[in-house]
């Protein structure tokens, strides 16, 4: 009687054993689900580091296509007959429109949700094909040497798998949209090499809250990003500059013009990319053509200053070396101005941070340079007015100034900016604030969130809205080995008993058969029936949050049942994804 | 009488040489017994009912001549027992034909943990062979009552 050598009652055991190890380690380790929230930020950071680096490959694919060239946009420009550079623009907008409209049908009844919106206003859920479509159209208008970003592209590509990670784990829609938010952490890490930035710009703007709750996985994953970018490439980092010195606490007023400065510049540069908006849309014609007129501008532009081509990286390199005369300068910020609008306004996809960053520095430059030709104690190195430029209009463009400040921070590396850096771009900020309600993303996810139907996402904040359906479930027959071998199988703390109709009839705790793992001879004996609580709390798909909170609270577990009027059982509620809608409706009322 | 394992050194209702013919009837009789054993089977109808319920879900045996029925109900207002040792082999289902030791139990319908723990030290009693030749062998109910509450010593 006590040798067993019957093989299913070993199974058994060595079943229990297992059972007994893992609420062992649950014991001593406590992995919650914010602790797995964690792994999967960590494999969204290396998957969106990837695709960044796939984005990046084939722009400049495109780019060694359309031009014949493996050198930097405007070194490829410069070495084309005139003819080309015309034409080279509008070639690119041409096929990026074109990939557009031939897109459309493929991904009919897709919207085109960017991964911004996705956050705050929708599920979580970014639509594959579109993106892909958007991504693909980028790539020509990038190659052809449109003034646009790269990043933007770079951004939601990351953010896309982000999507499509948590869609496959089915994750609940507030987990969703934080990892859709880790995904564009991913991609602003990998795409500035700026981890901390990268994490910050998704709290700080899209988000809007810097709670742990998020602000973990976010870091997370960019950490893994930048990692993965760092071990693929040898980039280290992105503005190799000199080294900058506060040189008199004098200069310090001079950083408060220019924050002044860039906070009135800002709300231009983006008002003027609306209205070329308003204009390319009011000449009625078809996106193609729009987009190839976008192109022919830039190209025409692009004849005498070929430095508007692209998304500015190599000019502002150029600039924060100080080889320009200011005279050159004054001629490309206004050029480029006119290219960006070109570009943006003609529907041509990509980004316009690196845009802005190339505008800051071209201001920060010609402002550092007047002064100190005036005054040569008031900005004695023109170039670090350039750099603390660049800071200041982001953090006015973006209204971000802590994500501006750590961006500029990690792209140069300089610690010795920091001072005049912070104060000129919260000043910028300010400046910007007052002159304009609106930033660079609140005005797309304010016309967005216009055009969302009511119902979108968190709308009425119901636990329906946070719940995951199709828990794992037993019948009240349930042998003592099934129980186990399901706790082990699923992770779960407590695993719901329904009937044959699936009516929750009561819930079977881990907690309540650990000590009994070591005995196999109840196996026999116990089920479902006999160890089920009946009087397990559950919560109502129709119930508020703050409702199921309550429940939360005279509870200890990481989930409870929802159970429908009925007595059906029809998913599963967390805490952690509770307190995340939380956090989410703290900062509603700024973003509806 | 407060925890599951003081119940089994003392149960409600002991009964040697029970003379029945099939499982349902030994339920029947312990019943029986440990309704006039205490007050605390309050509604002897409904404990009946989910003790048979319960049979009729699953197993109630936990080796070839031990068998546990059971019922977590409304019915008792705290954990019961009554111990039966038959004077032939009783047969409660087909691959348990020949049962000679009964534990019935019957439980407060929140005391999960109460239940498990009486059926575990039930089960780890029974697991010593010189327990259970002991309980098999004794004489009377005072010897079979001694024999339970030595086990409980060890």
């Amino acid at each position: 009687m006590n040798v067993v050598t019957d093989p299913a009652k070993l199974l058994l055991e060595r079943m229990l054993r297992l059972l007994r190890w893992r609420v062992w380690v649950q014991e001593k380790l406590q992995p919650t689900e914010w602790q797995i929230t964690l792994l999967w930020a960590g494999f969204a950071g290396f998957l969106g580091a990837l695709s960044s680096l796939v984005f990046q490959g084939l722009a400049e694919g495109a780019h060694q296509l359309l031009t014949g060239s493996n050198a930097g946009v405007v070194e490829s420009m410069k070495q084309l007959p005139w003819w080309a550079v015309l034409a080279l623009p509008a070639l690119g907008g041409l096929i990026a429109g074109f990939v557009l409209m031939l897109g459309k049908h493929l991904t009919k009844g897709q919207s085109s949700t960017d991964y911004m919106e996705a956050i705050v206003i929708g599920s979580g859920r970014v639509p594959i094909r579109a993106s892909l479509v958007k991504s693909a159209a980028a790539l020509f208008s990038i190659g052809s040497g449109g003034s646009i970003g790269r990043e933007g592209p770079m951004v939601q590509l990351a953010a896309v798998m982000a999507s499509f990670i948590g869609r496959w784990r089915q994750f609940t829609p507030p987990q969703l949209r934080l990892m859709v938010a880790c995904g564009a952490s991913a991609g602003i890490a990998s795409a500035y090499n700026a981890p901390i930035a990268g994490s910050f710009f998704v709290a700080e703007i899209i988000l809007g809250t810097i709670a742990m709750e998020s602000l973990g996985p976010l870091a997370v994953s960019a950490v893994v990003a930048a990692m993965t970018v760092r071990v693929l490439t040898s980039e280290a980092q992105l503005y190799k500059v000199p080294e900058f010195r506060l040189s008199s606490p004098l200069e310090m007023p001079a950083y408060i013009a220019l924050g002044v400065i860039a906070g009135v510049l800002a709300p231009w540069f983006l008002r003027s990319l609306k209205r070329a908006e308003k204009i390319f849309i009011a000449t009625k014609l078809p996106l193609v053509a729009r987009m190839t007129l976008g192109g022919l501008i830039v190209g025409a532009l692009a004849i005498q200053v070929p430095e508007v081509c692209g998304n500015g990286y190599s000019v502002v390199v150029t600039i924060l070396k100080g080889h320009v005369l200011w005279t050159t300068l004054l001629l490309f910020v206004a050029c480029k101005w006119l290219a960006t609008a070109s570009s943006f306004g003609s529907g041509a996809p990509g980004g316009v941070f690196t845009p802005s960053l190339f505008m800051g520095a071209g201001a920060g430059f010609l402002f550092g340079q007047a002064v100190h030709t005036i005054w040569p104690g008031g900005a004695v190195d023109p170039r670090a007015f350039a750099l603390v430029g660049m800071g200041a209009f982001l953090s006015a463009v973006s209204h971000a100034p802590v994500m501006a400040v750590i961006m500029l921070f990690e792209m140069t590396l300089s610690y010795d900016i920091i001072l005049p850096l912070m104060l000129c771009s919260v000043v910028a900020y300010y400046t910007a604030k007052g002159l304009e309600g609106r930033s660079l993303y609140s005005e797309v996810l304010k016309k967005k969130a216009a055009e969302a139907p009511s119902d979108a996402a968190f709308g009425s904040g119901q636990v329906a809205e946070l719940m995951k359906a199709k828990p794992p479930t037993l019948s009240r027959h349930a042998r003592f080995a099934d129980i186990a071998r399901m706790f082990l199988a699923t992770r779960v703390n407590n695993l719901y008993v329904t009937d044959a109709q699936g009516c929750f009839l009561g819930a079977v705790s881990l907690h309540d058969i650990k000590p009994y793992l070591g005995e196999p001879e109840l196996a026999e004996l116990v089920i479902a029936n006999d160890i089920l609580r009946e009087d397990f709390p559950r919560v109502g798909p129709e119930s508020t949050v703050s409702d199921a909170l309550g429940r939360f609270l005279n509870f200890e577990a990481e989930r409870l049942p929802v159970v429908e009027s009925s007595g059906k059982l029809i998913g599963s509620l967390s805490k952690g994804d509770l307190l995340l809608a939380l956090v989410e409706m703290r900062k509603k009322p700024l973003t509806a | 009488m407060n925890s599951p394992i003081e119940l089994i050194s003392s149960p409600d209702a002991v009964v040697i040489d029970l003379r029945v013919n099939s499982g349902e009837e030994a339920i029947r009789a312990l019943h029986q017994r440990l309704r006039a054993a205490t007050p605390d089977v309050r509604d002897a109808g409904q404990f009946m009912k989910d003790l048979m319920e319960r049979s009729a879900l699953s197993t109630v045996c936990i080796s070839e001549d031990v068998a546990m029925p059971h019922a977590r109900t409304t019915a008792v207002s705290r954990i019961v027992l009554a111990v039966a040792r038959t004077a032939v082999p009783v047969a409660f289902d087909a691959e348990h034909s020949a049962v000679r030791l009964i534990f019935l139990i019957g439980t407060p319908k929140a005391a999960v943990t109460d239940y498990l723990q009486a059926v575990a030290a039930l089960s780890r009693m029974l697991k010593n062979s010189v327990t259970r030749a002991a309980l098999l062998a004794a004489p009377n109910e005072i010897e079979f009552r001694a024999v339970l509450a030595r086990a409980h010593k060890r």
